[in-house]
């Protein structure tokens, strides 16, 4: 930001979600993500910028800014990624310069050829406009005038797309569950929650739900799901491994899904996952796709990345043991590739193994270093 | 099934009981009608719709199960007018939707309310300890045991054998309604089957010429015999066993508490080893936190971490050893004890930990266990304070138990010494005997 003279009402909204970031106020991939794209839809209708690298610099300056503030919210850094990567191609579009786009798209592959939106509004809206001018001295603002309106759509497109993204993962979630089918859930995801009520829309089942220790997030979850009116079950986490061999399907959050395929997901997942592999169980990941980041998780076996509040494992109550005790709260497993079935994403099914290529697609490489 | 509670209900002052509980048989009856409507109502939608064979199928069984079931609430309605204890009203309403469940787990039966009913003559004692047992104030296999043959003890003492009779023929059929008792208060362990089965052959065998004190005397020897040598004795071998494989600057990891882990770890400390100890715990019983607290009142406290059960990948590949308790071991190698014991065993194996189960002879089973559903108990919701209340579509289930596979278990320490899972059935007959 230092190197942006103007405005201090667009530092101040940056530092105001830094903060919150940091205090840990603004929790969940979701919100962490339309707040990011609010922040960044501001800086962008503010910033100055006679060419697209300094307005590019401008929204990669703020994005170090929010991903440092807060690293393991991943969704933010992802927010920005996807809005520079539309950024460059509205830029391209504008520019006439032919985009270099691969013919075959997994995400377009897998969705059966349905077209992306935001291209074909895209195209569509930059046909009857003026030739986009860089750098220009007689007229600096030229760059902005043309490209901005097209911007905000293009955000506004990442927008939608963010706000829908429950409708459409659990699109196909009858598709998924079938009659009579007994799932085991733990933790509490938005996602998870929207896709199995969806699904009970059509299909009688069960859902057995662990309550994830010490969040107890479950038990929210239970609440939620059986005033949807499912069938549902509360166990404690231990009787997982009891209760495998009777479940068809495992249905997981993630937090964060990793460019090897592997992901991020509330403590537990991973108990819950290896279990589901000892008998052989699928294992679906239910994520929104600005849950995809592009980086790689190979030398951290245990996932402990992030530490909960000890509190609640071992209470104040328990005066005496609390000094002596060491009491470990991980926020996320890792839960690698193999131990996955597939993800299921507002971009359509994927198996683990072709999620680096929709990171390709979704993202420019040169930001994977924001 | 409704299970009248002994609580009396609350209002059983102002109306006479024979009217209230006609009441209730009319407003049982009036709400069975409903369901069988409902229910029926519900089939012939699924029968428009023209689902699958199976959803069909499904819903037969329950429709027909209806009226017999409502003919047997209305039945124990009847009958409770007559006891003349009213139903709580608690109990009623919690009953309403209880057929609501799925079918397969059924089978794992209600948490036992703690005031269960005393039938015939049973001895103090048990009253005492069936209590005991169904507040889990004494849990766990060998806790159990002991104070299962030390209650018989008493019994057999204060046992006299009616005329014409023969203690040997007799004492038995006045022991079995005592071990109905105790069945009733929390299903038998499978320690507690093998002593009593151990009690029974003592008894059957035991001399009739001899006079009743003496043989009284002869049997309760037997019973401090069994507990000296397949408990106290067993464990201290296990001990010394055990107490080997650790080393110092070893992480030891274990799960929940098992008496028999905390004992050793305790040898370990007092021999000096320099060794941490990571607890892992969770919910219903928590019993880490007692282990904890015996690991850390030593001088010096040994070094432990605590962590809930899904913190468990983060910990496990700090870890050098897992030590587990089981409750029992069965014939195919497969380990029944408290849940979560199996998971604990899954991931040492993936991190290869080795997983060393320490393990009584006299908990061996002849039995097969093929995986923890079949056979489990459900902790009393006591132990889920917080949980939210269960309703039509919410059932909390809190299983006690898991099995967890031969293929997860390093080895077994027993008083015969370290073995394989799978060599359990081997076993019995090295110790001289044909059966446990």
């Amino acid at each position: 930001m230092a190197s942006d003279p103007q405005s201090a009402a667009n530092q101040r909204i940056v530092e105001d979600l830094v903060s919150r970031l940091r205090r840990r106020q603004l929790v969940g991939s979701r919100a962490a993500a339309l707040e990011t794209l609010l922040v960044l839809r501001q800086v962008v209708s503010k910033a100055r910028s006679s060419n697209i690298n300094q307005l590019v610099n401008i929204i990669r300056a703020v994005g170090r800014r929010l991903v440092e503030a807060q690293p393991k919210e991943h969704s933010v850094g992802n927010t920005v990624r996807k809005v520079l990567h539309h950024i460059r191609e509205e830029y391209h579009t504008a520019s006439e310069k032919p985009v270099v786009e691969s013919s075959f798209s997994i995400a377009k592959f897998v969705l059966q050829g349905q077209p992306r939106k935001q291209t074909t509004i895209v195209r569509s809206g930059s046909e009857a406009r003026a030739p986009l001018k860089e750098n220009d001295p007689n007229d600096p603002d030229s760059f902005a005038r043309v490209l901005k309106p097209v911007l905000m759509e293009a955000i506004q497109d990442v927008f939608d797309e963010l706000e829908t993204v429950y409708d459409n993962i659990s699109k196909n979630a009858k598709d998924h569950i079938h009659s009579d089918e007994i799932i085991l859930t733990l933790g509490t995801s938005k996602t998870v929650d929207s896709f199995l009520k969806a699904a009970a829309h059509y299909r009688n089942y069960t859902v057995i739900v662990a309550e994830t220790a010490p969040s107890y997030g479950g038990r929210e979850m239970a609440k939620s799901l059986s005033s949807a009116g499912i069938s549902t079950f509360l166990v404690p986490d231990s009787s997982i491994y009891a209760l495998m061999s009777r479940v068809n399907k495992v249905i997981l959050g993630a937090h964060a899904i990793l460019a090897n395929g592997g992901m991020f997901a509330t403590s537990g997942s991973l108990l819950a996952a290896t279990a589901a592999r000892s008998y052989s169980t699928p294992v679906v990941v239910c994520a929104g796709q600005f849950k995809l980041t592009p980086l790689w998780n190979l030398y951290h076996e245990h996932g402990a990345l992030d530490f909960g509040d000890p509190s609640a494992v071992l209470g104040f109550d328990e005066g005496d043991l609390v000094e002596k005790v060491d009491v470990i709260n991980p926020y996320y497993d890792y839960v690698r590739p193999e131990l996955l079935d597939v993800f299921i994403t507002n971009y359509g099914d994927h198996p683990p193994s072709s999620i680096y290529r929709l990171l390709k697609e979704t993202y420019d490489d040169e930001d994977n270093e924001l | 099934m409704p299970e009248p509670s002994p609580t009396s209900a609350p209002a059983s002052t102002d109306s006479p009981t024979l009217t209230k509980a006609q009441k209730k048989a009319e407003g049982r009856a009036r709400q069975e009608q409903q369901r069988a409507a409902k229910a029926a109502q519900k089939q012939q939608q699924q029968q428009q719709s023209g689902q699958g064979p199976a959803g069909s199928s499904s819903t037969k069984p329950k429709g027909s199960a209806t009226p017999r079931k409502s003919g047997l609430e209305s039945n124990t309605a009847a009958s409770s007018s007559k006891d003349t204890e009213g139903a709580g009203g608690a109990d009623g309403s919690s009953d309403g939707p209880k057929s609501r469940g799925l079918r397969i787990f059924s089978h794992f039966g209600l948490p036992k309310t703690p005031g269960h009913q005393i039938k015939g003559d049973i001895h103090p004692v048990i009253v005492r300890l069936g209590l005991q047992f169904s507040e889990f104030k004494i849990c766990g296999a060998n806790a159990r045991c002991i104070a299962t043959l030390t209650a018989f003890k008493t019994v057999i003492q204060d046992y006299v054998t009616p005329p014409h009779n023969t203690l040997s023929r007799h004492l038995m059929t006045h022991l079995s309604p005592q071990i109905t008792h105790l069945v009733n208060a929390r299903p038998m362990s499978v320690t507690m089957g093998n002593a009593i089965r151990q009690l029974k052959l003592e008894i059957s065998g035991s001399d009739i010429d001899l006079p009743e004190q003496d043989a009284k005397d002869a049997l309760c020897h037997k019973i401090d015999n069994y507990i000296r040598d397949r408990i106290i004795i067993a464990d201290e071998v296990i001990e010394d066993l055990a107490v080997k494989k650790i080393k110092d600057g070893d992480v030891v990891l274990t799960y929940a508490r098992s008496s028999l882990v905390e004992k050793i770890l305790l040898r370990a400390h007092s021999l000096n080893k320099r060794f941490s100890v990571i607890v892992i715990d969770s919910r219903p019983l928590l019993e880490g936190k007692t282990l904890l607290h015996s690991l850390t009142s030593t001088i010096p406290p040994i070094p432990c971490t605590y962590a809930l059960l899904p913190a468990l990948p983060s910990l496990i590949t700090e870890s050098d050893i897992v030590l587990l308790g089981a409750h029992s071991l069965h014939a195919n190698g497969s380990v029944y004890s408290r849940a979560g014991t199996a998971m604990v065993a899954m991931l040492a194996k993936e991190h290869t930990v080795p997983v060393m189960l320490c393990c009584e002879t006299y908990k061996f089973s002849e039995t097969v266990m093929l995986d923890g559903f079949g056979k489990n108990e459900l902790a009393p919701t006591k132990f889920s304070p917080d949980a939210p209340k269960s309703n039509s579509n919410l059932e909390i289930l809190n299983p006690l138990y898991d099995s967890t596979p031969a293929s997860c278990i390093t080895a077994v320490v027993t008083e015969v010494g370290l073995i394989p899972p799978t060599s359990i059935s081997s076993i019995p007959l090295a110790l001289g005997r044909m059966s446990l």
